[in-house]
């Protein structure tokens, strides 16, 4: 869904070196189907056709499914403020980080003013995952950048004959984060970015694996009536995000975010680019979610 | 010979740092260069001169060479310090410490008063509440200042910013802000303090200011003005990404072509990793060659490339080896952080290596070390080049096997001496131990395994001066007086090598600058004292008179 028309959702997208956050990126702009800008560190990682790219220069590559390339090589407040100038405005952007950095550091930058942060996605490489934490060198950096996930993408997973292993290591260090496996980072986007799964696409871009259901009210809502609503959600459930008023202060929109079996309420930045009213929207398995998931909150 | 003018200086003493002469009364200079140095009577023998006397009082060393410090030095002084210690700006005023809040207030007090504009936000720089006992700077004290203008104080960490209620209404900041790093009182609400990158550029006009002024030619200015009241001839603004952005090479070019402006400047590129492009060339090799080939005049050389591999010991982010840190704060993942993956390393400095460029890699952590150490080795394999002279820089806990294996891959070291004064206490007590702090800023070492070495101050991070950062590595003496590590300290006589030709040579300038000699250019500090008279406690309260760059002399401000 989206959480308003003016808002940007950010998306960070963070990884050791070789997990595939490129190939992810790559997957990301094909599969848009929304006006998506990502910052990425090196233009020529990015694999775009030659026929989809509508203009570019030095800094900016534009392609003809609106989604834009911005490099990060002047820094990330210039391509910060290049994406909030652009014109028509993105819906998402997609940071992708680099292979060392603590991705919850960028994700800090999700909350200021004019974007909101959706999720910190991480990306491991499945086959090398093991190896990774073990090494003295490196173990603590991929270790770290697992603990600051929100979803984490486990990739190749064709390619690896350690799976439960691989399951045990991930939830030892982060067992709250939502898990979606890929084979060349082809994850789930509405998974990876929460957004409400229309029919039509659901059956043609998923076989028909995930639903969604959603929420809307004009009333602010009490906070325990929240929790008790997440209390009762059932334990598959994998994304919930929305915007709310709470009565303790129906002035301020709330984003609200559960991404596996962690959740957050956070102010807006941006206090008057939210409707007014709830609306929240949940994302699990077929079937997973019960009719009058959201009677807590009448 | 040409027929251009002769000058014959004469001093006190001349220490030419070049053993074979070492000692001279008078130097002649024709344009920009040394014709020779003995004394008067060997010098008539270039032929008519001008003898110039205003120097008899003074000792004359070889400038001072800096290879390790930023531009941000001269733009910090745009404006107000706040920071514990007193500390001399560009212009020659010491700015006295700010010891308590109230001296914090006093001083913003002040400056508030000068300011016209009353919607200019007043910034200021170098808090450090470390220092400060009792209770921590926050809005509050700061509202006393002004109620209506936004104020904005960056910490000497660089990681934290403290603004008044004003700037917080102005930015929106309050009890609701979803920005993490936006410090909270008890009950909730912001209490000034802004913690790191996200939560500090909320503060309009705050960070970006500090950005302006980085870009000023005023910095560049003020950057060799200070370098000029240290007695330092040679600076090195050691890692930049900003010559690529528009007009910032120019303003390089207009600075340093000024007859007046009283440095050389080494402005070395710094690698970022939004350049590396695995299927095309690195552009950062071709922007450092171009520099180097085609943009060098006297006054602005090129051919460094810097790295930054991890982060700082006293902030728990450097790479150290086991047993790693002593005493980290809650929460710490155990190591410190890597800025570049350590298995590219050797690729990134493997592009750079066969460019024929020098690598400066910023090492604080053994760990970091041994990575660059490793990464060298591997480039060395790849595509063999002699006198390469790559650099560990900072390479604050390098160890004997490491200087020793650097020695015989002819890596040099830039030692940050001035840590032993600054945060050896800390170090000893805190981070890394009684033990590694005895070693580490091994100048000693460094020099009985054959490693070239220098000594640095990263101003601004330590206030720019080779007489204290030579004084830090002979006496190894800490803040609260007490010796660490007495077996690392090194002589005099080699702390100002390494203050002179070590550092001209990690730069590859030591056939041009680093001693007087016939053939190099015309640099000199100007001193009141002989430094191998004085007591080595006294090293770092030598008088600077200013220096002499390609023969022309530059008073310091002070005078």
């Amino acid at each position: 869904m989206k959480l308003s028309e003016d808002l940007i959702e950010v998306s960070v997208i963070g990884g050791y070196l070789g997990a595939g956050k490129t190939t992810l990126v790559n997957h990301i702009l094909r599969e848009a189907s929304e006006r998506v800008a990502v910052m990425v560190n090196d233009f020529g990682e990015i694999n775009i056709d030659e026929t989809l790219i509508d203009s570019s220069n030095e800094n900016t590559i534009s392609l003809t499914n609106g989604c834009i390339c911005c490099s990060l090589v002047d820094g990330f407040a210039a391509a910060l403020e290049s994406v909030l100038s652009l014109l028509p405005r993105p819906t998402r952007l997609v940071i992708e980080a680099s292979g060392v950095a603590d991705p919850s550091a960028i994700a800090a930058h999700g909350h200021s003013p004019g974007l909101a942060l959706d999720a910190v996605v991480v990306v491991v490489d499945s086959v090398r995952l093991i190896e990774q934490i073990a090494d003295p060198l490196i173990g603590q950096t991929v270790a770290s950048q697992i603990r600051a996930a929100d979803v984490i993408v486990i990739n190749k997973i064709d390619l690896c004959d350690t799976l439960a292993s691989v399951n045990v290591e991930l939830s030892e260090l982060n067992p709250n984060a939502l898990l979606v496996y890929a084979n060349k980072a082809k994850a789930d986007l509405d998974l990876l970015f929460g957004r409400e799964i229309l029919r039509t696409a659901s059956a043609a871009g998923h076989m028909g694996k995930f639903e969604s259901r959603t929420h809307e009210s004009a009333q602010p809502i009490l906070r325990e009536n929240l929790e008790t609503l997440i209390e009762n959600l059932p334990s598959n459930i994998q994304r919930v995000k929305g915007i709310v008023r709470l009565a303790e202060a129906p002035r301020i929109p709330m984003v609200f975010q559960l991404v596996g079996r962690s959740w957050e309420l956070r102010a807006l930045a941006d206090r008057g680019k939210s409707p007014e009213g709830n609306r929240l929207v949940v994302i699990g398995p077929k079937g997973s979610i019960p009719i009058g998931w959201d009677n807590f909150l009448s | 010979m040409s027929d251009a003018k002769v000058t014959i200086f004469t001093g006190k003493k001349i220490i030419t740092m070049n053993p074979a002469v070492p000692v001279a009364q008078a130097i002649a200079v024709q344009g920009d260069r040394i014709l020779g140095v003995g004394t008067v009577e060997d010098l008539a023998q270039w032929g008519d001169y001008e003898l110039d006397e205003q120097f008899e009082d003074y000792v004359l060393m070889p400038g001072f060479v800096e290879a390790h410090s930023h531009v941000m030095a001269g733009a910090v002084w745009e404006f107000p310090y706040v920071g514990f210690y007193d500390r001399p700006d560009p212009l020659g005023h010491t700015w006295s410490g700010c010891q308590t809040i109230a001296a914090v207030v006093d001083r913003l007090a002040e400056c508030e008063r000068e300011l016209k504009d009353p919607n200019q936000t007043l910034v200021a720089w170098g808090l450090d509440p470390i220092f400060l006992d009792g209770e921590r700077l926050v809005a509050k004290h700061l509202d006393q200042i002004s109620a209506t203008r936004p104020i904005f104080v960056f910490h000497a960490s660089g990681h934290l910013a403290t603004v008044n209620s004003a700037m917080m209404d102005r930015s929106s900041i309050d009890r609701y802000t979803p920005t993490p790093g936006v410090a909270r009182d008890t009950d909730g609400e912001p209490n000034g303090e802004l913690q790191e990158p996200a939560a500090m550029s909320l503060a309009q006009d705050g960070l970006s200011a500090i950005g302006v002024a980085m870009m000023s030619s005023n910095a560049k200015w003020n950057y060799a003005r200070e370098a000029r009241n240290c007695g330092v001839t040679t600076i090195a603004d050691l890692g930049t990404t900003r010559l690529t952005m528009e007009g910032q090479l120019e303003a390089w070019h207009e600075a340093t072509s000024h007859d007046d402006y009283p440095a050389r400047v080494v402005v070395a590129v710094g690698h970022s990793d939004s350049n590396l492009n695995k299927k095309n060339s690195n552009p950062i090799v071709s922007l450092a060659v171009r520099l180097r080939d085609e943009e060098e005049t006297a006054k602005l050389r090129f051919g460094i490339v810097k790295l930054v591999l991890d982060g700082s010991i006293q902030g728990f982010t450097a790479r150290i080896s086991w047993p790693h840190y002593v005493n980290p704060p809650p929460g710490h993942p155990g190591n410190g952080l890597w800025l570049i993956p350590p298995e590219q390393l050797a690729d990134i400095v493997s592009g750079y290596h066969e460019a024929g460029l020098t690598v400066h890699c910023h090492c604080n952590g053994d760990e970091a070390t041994q990575v660059f150490i490793d990464a060298v080795d591997l480039a060395l394999q790849r595509h063999p080049r002699w006198d390469h002279r790559h650099t560990v820089q900072h390479s604050q806990m390098t160890t004997t096997a490491q200087y020793k294996k650097m020695a015989s891959l002819g890596i040099n070291a830039n030692i940050f001496s001035n840590h032993i004064f600054h945060w050896g206490d800390q170090h000893a007590a805190v981070t890394i131990g009684e033990e590694r702090a005895a070693r580490m800023d091994a100048c000693a070492t460094a020099e009985r395994e054959g490693v070239v070495f220098s000594v640095h101050s990263d101003a601004p991070i330590t206030p720019m001066s080779q007489l204290h950062t030579a004084w830090s590595a002979v006496n190894r003496l800490t803040a609260s007086g007490r010796v660490l590590g007495p077996e690392e300290r090194i002589s005099v006589a080699k702390a100002l090598e390494a203050c002179t030709l070590g550092a001209a040579h990690q730069l590859k300038l030591d056939h041009d600058i680093g001693s007087l000699e016939a053939g190099k250019l015309a640099d000199f500090a100007v001193l009141e004292k002989d430094p191998f008279e004085v007591s080595p406690k006294e090293l770092k309260n030598i008088a600077v008179w200013g220096t002499v760059v390609g023969g022309t002399p530059h008073v310091a401000s002070s005078k």
